[in-house]
């Protein structure tokens, strides 16, 4: 995934960003619980191994002494111990993965379920691409945050936990001066965790610009070379290449200073102040050679989890940058219009009425001014207008997609914010423009999840638009497999399909976006008469493209710039000589087509 | 390997730093071998109880000054050939761009943006994680490897050093054969991944449906569905995956084991000393990571490998449209001559144009006309060059296009494309983008003639104003008469409007063109409209349908005709009354 988006501004999310994702872990308590004790449990078994490597040398090997049983005992046990850290370790690992995944999962489902509830008007001004992004990307590097903070973290904190209890037990002097390396560590950890995530933040800041260049670049290549500025826009080019190369040789000399270089020296140090603690107390009295190897294997083991630990830094910031984008997600406000007050009408008979509406995307400029119209059951009223005159935004209003500014609108007398999500969406059917076909067979696309609907309903349906005929000649008929957007099928195909799916649900009310595109004239044909039927007996509201198919409705209304400029049948508007007469003129000669 | 191989050219080039960078591997990994040997002297010493002060102070100076050297050797080598994998990438990414910049719009018609950045960030990164990682691994493992395991086996004991790599096999074996099915299993959690992605897409692209049908709940449980697979999914992957750590684990385990038990027998008898057996066991540490990282190589190489094919792929690709030898490079000027008997676009069978013969005269305007795909687009691309014809030709003063430098054929032209396309910059870089040292005045001048002067000083930081993605969004219109501005510019004998008014209102569209009849009075300005209007006044219309030319002539001959155009002047005419309200009638 080639990101273009770190330019945008984070905004600050409500509470921590670290609490709330700790919130998520708090329904895995008990597993983590477990995971944890299997953790400890392991790493126990793990540092023993030395403890016990430590007794033999100073029981057995110093003295030269191996009396079989004790030796065998101690190595049944090293290997038994290994045999089990090994297993626990297994069983740990899969425990916090699994924990980690279900909180993603979780978090993956809340911000999905949250988009779901969210309006239109948020779709409006947010790219479907970045919303993607949300749910999928950004999840999954916050999955990378739970794996290395559940996965590295934890367990390198208590596996050098384990080392300096064994440290402790073995010799409490030396431990003492062992455990100077921790805030040393700390230290060293907390400056490079300042520092470079100020220059890995650089970096990427860099390649981002990089990448917007590159982009813009590929995009507008051909205004580059009509105008012969290749060379420019190479320099430009290299000169922002040189930038970021800038700041990741930086990034690697700063990484060279300060991460396993130095570790390593660390390292070299505290066993100079382990072999000199024994070096020089062997000078006046005795000492265990068995715990001087034991504590030298313990330095070894000691800088691998810190290591480990350094090297996940980096993703865990990201992860950070992450999830402030998730839940600044998850706090969105933009809901889509729901049911209001605690009434539980019913859509009856399908008596629409606009009174006085104003709408606006904005907020600012009004799209709609002041519509009022009645559709009286079974009838048809024709919204007909220009591209952009607002004829659109009666549907979205009348299917509750956003609330009017002022005015209101009712079904059966009653203001459709008062119905039930569930019976607007049954009584109102919308037959959109482009009808948007789901990857799943024919049967799956008329159903829609809506287990209501028998296969009998849904063939009836089929029949009812007329798209039978041609869903029967399917090798597979309706359980034939469509592809991405119905790719397989012809548009008018689409759009008796997507008829079919609206009466399956026999709506009281039906919205009909008319299709611009033009199909074949067998198909047209279909339709035709499919939207015939359908509108029998339906208070229908048709948006029209093409005049000669909405000549019967019983009202007319001609809208121009959100307002409606002409209402009449066809015959009284075209008797006015206005608008609509100009629109029909005009269509009347792209259907004898000077150019066709 | 062989992505070695091909890189060998840039590792030849570099060949110095290479070579220090490996000798200070090198020497990192002799330093490394010092403290081991220490422990084992002290451990000794301390057993023989031979230990002097002197003697312990002077071991651990010597190991502080190997911990010195080895950080500024490890710094060293980091920066050698860390550094030469990122200068590796730049100029691969220099290269790579300055080659995207040869590439005709043929390329670019068949090839995704998204796929070509995608090259040049995704696979410039494998090839660069190959250079960086895969050679210190492939380096490091063999120096650290032959180093300590030779050290061991010479000076302490190569018994001992077999039995104790004995186990080492076990380990290569389980962790290669972890990674194949690790491999397996990612693919499809992948798989998984990829099906929630295309799932969200849907539903997102889909929204005002799932709205009108109340499908959300639906939705909602066909998300989780999906979810809880993508999970098991991973699930699956994560448990081989936590197979490694403790794999591992064991087996070192049981090395340690048998090194230690086999270590005492050798020490019960005299062959090996205890401070032996421990400088031993140490460098046995040290053995673990070159053997883990061993099998890492593969992996890294292998995604190398696959990009830098890709990569040379794209190189190897030629730019189509080059100068033909002896191409003459004077200043192109004078009548324009289309003579095309057929163009198809690469790989289409059916001809974009067929039968173009017209004369534009020098200083005159030729219009062009027609409907969407009547060939409008292509007969001015043409003249830029932008795809070589191969029935006929195109020539200016007498000079075919193809004879001229692509260069001076194209600084002869000044083009507005019909999708108006802006940079990330301020409008002033904007316009002055074919002459970035034009002064304030000639920006100035230009956007006035193109009628986006007033809007522009409108806009709180004036010229200074960013546009694109991150800065102001400016409406169709403006942008067209921004790059209008831009075209203007560069005062060109050759003019080319494709369709640049569309979005701007009638009385503007009028001054534009007012502007320029006085301003490029004795040039050439070609236009093609959708718009009558923008063309009435030319000298010569051509009127296109499906590629061929059906009328030709003046707006006055043309109407008199009462043909296509005379029906489309008629049509528009009445358009224009409907989107103004019907009022006007």
């Amino acid at each position: 995934m080639i990101e273009l988006m770190d330019a945008q501004p984070v905004i600050p999310v409500r509470g921590s960003v670290l609490g709330r994702m700790l919130r998520y872990i708090r329904p895995h308590a008990k597993t983590l619980g477990a995971a944890f004790a299997l953790l400890i449990m392991a790493t126990g078994s793990d540092v023993l191994g030395p403890i016990l490597i430590k007794t033999f040398i100073d029981r057995y090997l110093i003295p030269r002494q191996f009396p079989w049983r004790p030796v065998a005992m101690l190595a049944g046990a090293y290997l038994a111990l290994q045999a089990a850290a090994s297993v626990l370790n297994l069983s740990q690992l899969i425990l916090f993965q699994k924990v980690a995944l279900k909180v993603i999962q979780q978090l993956r489902i809340d911000v999905f379920g949250k988009v779901q509830k969210l309006g239109l008007s948020f779709f409006d001004r947010t790219p479907t691409g970045m919303l993607i992004s949300r749910v999928t990307n950004d999840t999954e590097a916050i999955k990378d945050m739970y794996v290395s903070v559940m996965s590295t973290f934890v367990q390198n904190v208590v596996l050098l936990f384990g080392i300096f209890i064994s440290m402790f037990i073995l010799n409490v002097r030396l431990a003492l001066f062992c455990v100077v390396l921790a805030p040393l560590v700390y230290g060293v950890m907390s400056v490079y965790r300042r520092f470079s995530s100020r220059i890995f933040h650089l970096a990427r800041h860099r390649l981002s610009l990089l990448n917007a260049k590159l982009n813009e670049s590929l995009q507008g290549m051909y205004i580059v070379q009509a105008m012969r500025q290749e060379e420019r826009l190479r320099s430009e080019f290299a000169h922002i290449n040189m930038a970021y190369r800038a700041a990741r040789l930086r990034n690697i000399k700063f990484n060279s200073l300060l991460l396993r270089p130095l570790m390593d020296v660390l390292y070299l140090f505290a066993l100079i102040l382990v072999l000199g603690f024994f070096g020089v107390h062997s000078l006046s009295g005795a000492v265990d050679i068995g715990v001087l190897y034991a504590f030298v294997s313990y330095l070894d083991r000691f800088f691998e989890p810190v290591n480990a630990m350094m090297q996940r830094l980096n993703s865990f910031q990201q992860a950070m940058v992450s999830s402030q984008r998730v839940f600044q997600l998850l706090d969105e406000e933009d809901y889509a219009p729901g049911k209001e007050g605690g009434n539980h009408p019913l859509i009856k008979d399908g008596l629409v009425r606009f009174e006085n509406v104003s709408f606006s995307y904005d907020g600012q400029s009004d799209v709609l001014k002041d519509i009022s119209f009645t559709a009286q059951p079974g009838q048809t009223v024709a919204l007909v207008g220009h591209t952009g005159s607002g004829k659109s935004s009666i549907a979205n209003l009348l299917l509750r997609f956003y609330k009017p500014k002022r005015g209101r609108i009712t079904i059966d007398d009653v203001n459709i914010h008062e119905y039930e999500d569930e019976e607007l969406r049954r009584r109102v059917g919308l037959v959109l423009q482009d009808p948007f076909i789901f990857v799943g067979d024919v049967l799956s696309n008329i159903r829609l999840g809506d287990s209501h609907i028998s296969d009998a309903d849904i063939v009836k349906a089929a029949e009812f638009v007329q798209a039978h005929t041609f869903i029967d000649k399917l090798p597979r008929r309706y359980r034939e497999p469509l592809g991405e957007r119905g790719a397989t099928l012809s548009s008018g195909q689409r759009q008796l399909l997507a008829f079919a799916r609206t009466m399956a649900r026999a709506p009281r009310v039906l919205v009909l976006d008319e299709a611009t595109a033009s199909v074949d004239t067998e198909t047209e044909e279909a339709i035709q008469n499919a939207l015939q039927n359908m509108r029998r007996g339906r208070t229908t509201i048709a948006i029209a493209h093409r005049l000669s198919t909405i000549q019967d409705a019983d009202l007319i209304l001609v809208i121009h710039h959100g307002e409606i400029v002409e209402r009449g049948t066809h015959q009284e508007l075209l008797a006015l000589e206005g608008l609509y007469h100009k629109m029909f003129l005009l269509q009347q000669g792209t259907e004898r087509g000077p150019s066709e | 390997m062989r992505v070695f191989l091909d890189l060998m050219w840039y590792f030849k080039s570099k060949k110095w730093r290479y070579i220090f960078a490996v000798a200070t591997l090198v020497a990192v990994a002799l330093l490394a071998l010092i403290p081991p040997q220490i422990v084992g002297f002290t451990i000794n010493a301390i057993h023989h109880h031979t230990l002097t002060q002197g003697q312990l102070l002077e071991w651990l100076l010597i190991i502080a000054g190997a911990a010195l050297f080895s950080y500024g050797f490890r710094y060293v080598w980091r920066w050698l050939l860390f550094g030469a994998a990122i200068d590796l990438s730049t100029t691969l990414r220099e290269r790579l761009f300055h080659h995207f910049t040869q590439m005709s719009p043929q390329f670019y018609q068949t090839k995704r943006v998204g796929d070509l950045m995608a090259h040049a960030t995704n696979d410039i990164q494998a090839v660069e994680q190959t250079a960086m990682e895969g050679i210190l691994t492939l380096v490091d493992s063999i120096t650290t490897g032959t180093v300590v395991i030779s050290t061991m086996a010479i000076t302490i004991s190569w018994q001992l050093t077999i039995v104790a790599l004995l186990p080492m096999p076990v380990m290569a074996f389980a962790t290669s054969r972890y990674g194949k099915i690790l491999h397996h299993r990612f693919d499809k959690a992948q798989a998984a991944f990829s099906d929630l992605n295309d799932r969200v897409q849907e539903n997102l692209s889909g929204v005002r449906v799932i709205k009108a049908f109340g499908q959300e709940e639906i939705e909602i449980g066909e998300f989780i569905a999906l979810s809880q697979d993508v999970v098991n999914k991973n699930y699956a992957v994560a448990k081989i995956d936590a197979l490694f750590d403790p794999t591992i684990q064991i087996i070192v385990g049981v090395s340690y084991f048998l090194s230690v038990a086999v270590g005492a027998y050798f020490v019960a008898h005299g062959r090996l000393s205890i401070g032996g057996l421990t400088t031993f066991t140490m460098y046995l540490g040290q053995l673990i990571w070159p053997m883990l990282a061993f099998g890492w190589l593969f992996n890294i190489v292998e995604r190398g490998h696959a990009s830098y094919d890709r990569i040379q792929t794209l190189f190897a690709i030629k730019p189509d449209i080059v100068d033909h030898p002896g191409a003459t490079a004077s200043p192109i000027s004078g009548d324009i001559e289309y003579n095309v008997v057929r163009f198809n676009y690469p790989g289409v069978m059916r001809a974009t144009l067929a039968d173009l013969q017209f004369t534009v005269r020098r200083g005159q305007t030729l219009g062009v006309v027609g409907r969407t795909g009547s060939g409008k687009t292509t007969l001015l691309r043409l003249l830029l060059r932008e795809f070589d014809i191969e029935g006929g030709h195109i020539a200016i003063g007498g000079v075919s296009i193809d004879a001229a430098k692509k260069e001076t054929l194209r600084a002869a032209i000044a083009y507005v494309p019909q999708d108006h396309f802006l940079f990330s910059a301020t409008i002033a870089e904007n316009i002055a983008f074919a002459r970035p040292r034009a002064s304030q005045n000639d920006i100035e001048r230009a956007a006035r003639i193109a009628g986006v002067h007033d809007d522009i000083v409108r806009f709180p930081d004036g010229y200074a104003t960013v546009v694109g993605e991150r800065g102001v969004t400016l409406s169709g219109g403006q942008k067209q008469r921004i790059s209008i501005a831009r075209a203007l510019l560069l005062d060109a004998e050759i003019l080319i409007l494709d369709d640049s008014l569309s979005a701007v209102d009638a009385r503007t569209e009028a001054h534009i063109l007012d502007s320029l009849r006085q301003e490029r009075t004795g040039r050439t300005t070609l236009i093609a409209s959708h718009r009558l209007s923008a063309i009435q006044h030319a000298n010569l219309i051509v009127v296109l349908d499906g590629g061929k030319v059906a009328e030709r002539g003046a707006h006055v001959d043309l109407m008199q005709r009462d043909g296509l155009y005379a029906a489309m002047y008629q049509r528009q005419q009445l358009e224009e009354l409907v989107e103004e309200g019907g009022m006007r009638a």
